[in-house]
């Protein structure tokens, strides 16, 4: 059976939401951590106030470990249910690939919207250009989300998984990470530079494209 | 070992000594760094092939998604150990020369911070190395992780000078394309640059065999 590329990302981004609906308690576990991570944070920090630049770097580092804990299970969720060889019979790599990255993305954007707002108000922190800020958020948490996907299938297989994403995580992220830090500090003091947005979309685009290129060499492996 | 490798390293080690000799005996104090310089002609040949080291590692992952050999994955492989060496060198003597001149070993200069995500990435990529039993899949993998985080690179060499304040002396070959140096220094510099490569292609050469004759 032939079906188009669209119908078949569709097809994969349904089974993974169906999925993640009915193991709630993995994402249970991907928010606590969010959230103790964020508490940590902020319980440290004693009830100081920090600079923009400051504040911004520290919702970054939040938002990329806590969700990296969640943007890994990507591939081991199919290896630890033995699924991964029938999702590789029925399902093309790039259906795969893309299925999966944009329920990913989905899922980080609304872990996202739950630890900002949180931030906000612990830090007590103003933000003077809300748009600026959620489209920061939505174009870092895609690149997290694409990259995630793409080195999660590469880390299926690893002896050690624990921890080893943030580990080839980082420098791939921090095209996107640094203008993201940049551009959150902007929307707290006031004084936003928009350059950085379409830099870290140019890095989004190359990265799927790059993403999309290299899962081939992986799904189809001889 | 083979004649011509043994000529090659009796080579390198004439090359190095007449070098030592240059850097520590001819080259003349440098205007503003004095006999501080002399690191320099350690410093950018080690630099130049911590990055030349991870473009060989990244053409030869590339080798070999398009043709699987195990001879590619060696080479791709020893490369990324050897730059690690490379650039772990690069990064101590800069935070050396930097502690001397600038009175501090590390202040996120934009050359500090570049040659440090190298670092990192040849960190990563040698722990996905260490943790994936099976061969082939390793050899895979790896070579799949190299071009991913090459992509990183441009688009860093532009991004990060616009966020670290810089207090690097400028490259060999500033703005203006024109090379301003006192011509007996430009010439010890090229020639410990020739020196370096040399020492790291047939290091490179000589684990790629061994590793190679280990599996076959």
């Amino acid at each position: 059976m032939h079906v188009s590329l669209y119908r078949a990302i569709e097809a994969v981004f349904c089974k993974e939401m169906r999925i993640s609906l009915r193991s709630r308690s993995s994402w249970l576990v991907v928010l606590m951590f969010a959230l103790t991570t964020l508490s940590c944070v902020s319980l440290l920090m004693q009830g100081d106030v920090l600079s923009p630049r400051l504040a911004a770097a520290m919702i970054w580092v939040i938002l990329f470990f806590s969700l990296l804990s969640g943007a890994g299970r990507g591939f081991a969720d199919e290896e630890q249910m033995g699924t991964m060889t029938a999702l590789s019979v029925y399902g093309t790599s790039q259906a795969v690939l893309f299925g999966k990255s944009l329920f990913m993305a989905l899922l980080l954007m609304a872990l996202a919207m739950v630890v900002l707002p949180i931030y906000l108000v612990l830090m007590d922190v103003a933000v003077f250009s809300l748009p600026v800020l959620l489209l920061t958020l939505l174009m870092g948490t895609y690149g997290m989300a694409m990259a995630g996907t793409l080195l999660s299938a590469l880390m299926a297989g690893a002896r050690v998984q624990n921890g080893l994403l943030p580990v080839l995580m980082l420098p791939v992220l921090l095209p996107v990470l640094l203008p993201a830090i940049l551009l959150t500090a902007g929307c707290f003091s006031g004084e936003t530079h928009g350059s950085y947005l379409v830099g870290i979309a140019l890095y989004d685009a190359i990265m799927t494209a790059a993403a999309s290129l290299l899962f081939d060499f992986l799904w189809y492996e001889d | 070992m083979k004649s011509y490798e043994k000529g090659l390293w009796l080579f390198i080690l004439l090359l190095t000594g007449s070098l030592m000799y240059a850097v520590f005996f001819l080259v003349p104090p440098a205007e503003g760094l004095g006999n501080l310089v002399r690191i320099a002609f350690f410093h950018i040949p080690v630099a130049w092939v911590s990055v030349l080291a991870f473009l060989v590692s990244a053409w030869y992952a590339l080798r070999y998604l398009r043709r699987p050999q195990s001879r590619f994955d060696a080479i791709s492989a020893e490369s990324a150990k050897l730059g690690l060496i490379f650039v772990v060198l690069a990064t101590v003597s800069g935070a050396m020369f930097s502690k001397l001149t600038w009175g501090a070993y590390w202040n996120w200069d934009p050359r500090q911070t570049t040659i440090f995500v190298l670092l990192l990435i040849y960190a990563a990529y040698l722990t996905l190395r260490s943790v994936i039993p099976d061969g082939q899949r390793r050899a895979r993998v790896s070579a799949i992780y190299a071009l991913f985080s090459f992509l990183t690179v441009p688009f860093l060499v532009f991004l990060i000078p616009r966020f670290y304040f810089s207090l690097h002396p400028s490259p060999l070959l500033n703005a203006s394309c024109t090379i301003d140096m006192d011509p007996l220094m430009l010439r010890v510099l090229l020639a410990s640059l020739v020196d370096v490569t040399c020492f790291y292609l047939t290091l490179l050469y000589h684990r790629v065999k061994e590793v190679h004759h280990h599996e076959t």
